[in-house]
């Protein structure tokens, strides 16, 4: 699904990924560590399109495409979600309407029809249950005066609405407490499937209980330094990672 | 101060009688002028170009009307004359600068709305289509007596050509009678337009006034409110969005003259191009007014690198039991803002209008006339890149 090779991309004049390389297969869930300022952050924003990201080696191929090639909107419309570490507020727009202008913009690129009002209220309502969001909050300004942890959650409800192919969460977890962890992982769980594929990007090793993970990288100065499976987060919650720099 | 020979030939072209009856209003034309960048309130908006202007004295005009909004009566004008509905016009009666001097000796035509004691009139769309090398002066009156409500759409729009318009409106809003005003500014990209709006407020009425200023080569709005007796209110909101190289001036002024008046001022401003946007926002609370209760919130979003916005707010308060607030502010648009709606599949100019949008209807979200709000929204879209995607973009948006 998503094969990442030799990925070097600087912000602005400074280099932050030096030879990155990283498989994900469909079905696949990966957990990616490391300590802060190491880039897990730049790639999350390199694969969604964000301005000032420039890729200056190497290559992005999402389900056979060039990913890089691709504009912001339609990595989106291809499948690709970040869940923003720290999600924008949007005064003046709604939640709802958001999540309806996205959703139908996606699915226009696609090709496919809009999605019916009705319809879409019931199946908006269905979701919002999963991850502990009240009604209200619909009809409220995106993100507009949220709490962290309803900024998290919504990043989660705008991910079981638009049903990415390859979800990227950047940090999805910090600043949560055991509920709202409880049902961040419930409802990535949720969008598991043989087709899709979760990169989670986290500090803690706890989200990894909830949201079992088939692999684990350690990413240090910009690549992927280590790599190993569900256990191997065990030992870095013991060892930290310091010791990855003398290996 | 001699006025160009356009201005002195269109006063000569009038009846004599008429020119007997104005002697005094062109006489203050011809001594004044119009004001200079010298004066205070004119320091940004130069109209030296008008001295020199060239003006044919009449000229036909074809420009097709557009479709009526639902449910509301219609008054149009072309290059000064009334060519649709039926109406008097009113007698010129404020002449206090150059401007309105000029109006009152020139103009031909106008609104005099008489509404009645309680009586409730049909809103009423009054629009102004100009065209051609010409001048067009209308002077409007609106008399609302006691108790009685009515809602006016002044909207102005032209054609390539550079016109130069003023206009006048002297509103009378009676005891707990309530005015709802909205104005469309939407003029060609070399037309001049001057206007000033002057409203007296009695006691416990109000006026809610709405304005969306796109166009123009030379704009400039005085809008005076006078809350005049206790119990007065005022809502005077706008946005004003120019783009290319218009320049828009709006002065407010809002005089808390008596007890317990309240007034709310909201505007915003979208300036694209190389625009030159200038907001100057006054509140005067005389020593009468106590219990004053005033809020007045200015913000700003500079589209381009070359737009350019001088915006003023102004408390002069002589009260001392009062609540006034003010904010201003200037920003531009949150790249972060555009990057996470185009994350989720939304196009660039679509995340962009909306962000726009979504900055504007803290204001428009005041008119309560859907027809009316319709319109307005749309004439903003109009005026944005990639407007096409404006199908349905208010739908749902919630401020």
């Amino acid at each position: 699904m998503l094969t990442i090779d030799n990925l070097h991309a600087k912000v602005g004049d400074k280099e932050i990924l030096k030879g990155l390389s990283l498989t994900v297969n469909p079905g696949e869930v990966h957990a990616i560590m490391g300590p802060n300022g190491a880039g897990k952050s730049t790639l999350g924003h390199i694969l969604a399109g964000r301005e000032g990201y420039e890729c200056t080696e190497g290559s992005v191929t999402f389900d056979g495409q060039n990913l890089l090639e691709l504009e912001t909107e339609a990595r989106a419309a291809a499948g690709v979600f970040l869940g923003f570490q720290y999600p924008v507020e949007i005064p003046g727009v709604s939640n709802m309407y958001f999540l309806k202008a996205a959703l139908n913009a996606q699915r226009k690129r696609r090709g496919e029809s809009e999605i019916e009002a009705t319809d879409f209220l019931a199946f908006v309502r269905q979701q919002i249950k999963k991850v502990g969001i009240e009604p209200a909050m619909l009809q409220r300004g995106v993100n507009e005066g949220f709490s962290g942890g309803e900024k998290k959650r919504n990043e989660i409800l705008q991910m079981l609405v638009l049903q990415p192919k390859l979800m990227v969460l950047d940090e999805t977890d910090s600043g949560l407490d055991i509920d709202a962890l409880k049902m961040v992982s419930d409802g990535i769980n949720a969008m598991r499937s043989p087709e899709r594929s979760v990169v989670l990007v986290t500090h803690y090793q706890r989200l990894l209980d909830y949201v079992k993970p088939d692999f684990v990288h350690v990413l240090a100065r910009g690549r992927i330094v280590k790599s190993g499976g569900a256990d191997f987060a065990l030992e870095l919650e013991e060892r930290g990672y310091g010791w990855l720099d003398a290996a | 101060m001699s006025a160009s020979l356009a201005y002195l030939q269109a006063w000569q072209q009038l009846p004599e009688a008429l020119r007997a009856r104005r002697d005094a209003v062109w006489r203050h034309f011809e001594q004044h002028g119009f004001p200079r960048v010298s004066e205070e309130d004119w320091r940004y908006t130069d109209l030296s170009a008008l001295n020199d202007a060239d003006y044919a004295a009449d000229a036909s005009v074809s420009i097709t009307t557009p479709g009526a909004l639902a449910g509301w009566q219609r008054l149009v004008f072309c290059n000064g004359e009334r060519v649709e509905g039926e109406v008097q016009a009113p007698q010129a009666a404020l002449a206090d600068d150059g401007i309105t001097a000029l109006n009152a000796a020139l103009c031909r035509d106008g609104l005099n709305l008489h509404v009645g004691r309680g009586q409730q009139s049909a809103p009423l769309h009054l629009l102004t289509l100009d065209s051609g090398r010409t001048m067009s002066h209308l002077r409007h009156r609106v008399v609302l007596e006691a108790g009685s409500e009515a809602t006016l759409l002044i909207d102005t729009r032209g054609d390539d050509s550079a016109t130069l318009t003023t206009s006048v409106l002297e509103v009378e809003i009676g005891a707990n009678a309530h005015l709802r005003l909205l104005r469309i500014q939407d003029i060609g990209a070399s037309a001049t337009d001057l206007s000033r709006t002057q409203i007296r407020v009695a006691r416990d009425a109000r006026v809610e006034y709405v304005g969306l200023d796109l166009g123009g080569a030379l704009v400039r709005h005085d809008l005076n409110v006078q809350l005049a007796e206790p119990g007065a209110q005022a809502q005077v909101h706008g946005v004003f969005a120019p783009s290319g190289r218009s320049h828009v001036d709006t002065h407010t002024r809002i005089l808390h003259q008596a007890p317990h008046t309240t007034s709310r001022e909201i505007y915003r401003g979208l300036v694209g191009g190389r625009a030159h946007a200038v907001f100057n926002g006054r509140i005067v609370v005389e020593k009468a007014a106590q219990k004053t209760d005033s809020e007045q919130n200015l913000a700003s979003l500079l589209l381009s690198p070359g737009a350019e916005i001088n915006a003023k707010p102004e408390l002069e308060i002589y009260a001392d039991d009062v609540k006034c607030a003010h904010g201003a502010t200037c920003g531009q648009l949150d790249d972060m803002a555009i990057y996470y709606l185009r994350s989720r599949g939304l196009d660039a100019d679509t995340a962009r209008n909306l962000l726009l949008f979504a900055f504007a209807h803290d204001v428009l979200a005041h008119v309560t006339d859907d027809a009316a709000r319709q319109e307005m929204e749309r004439r903003l879209a109009s005026r944005l890149p990639g407007s096409a995607a404006y199908e349905g973009l208010m739908e749902g948006l919630i401020a």
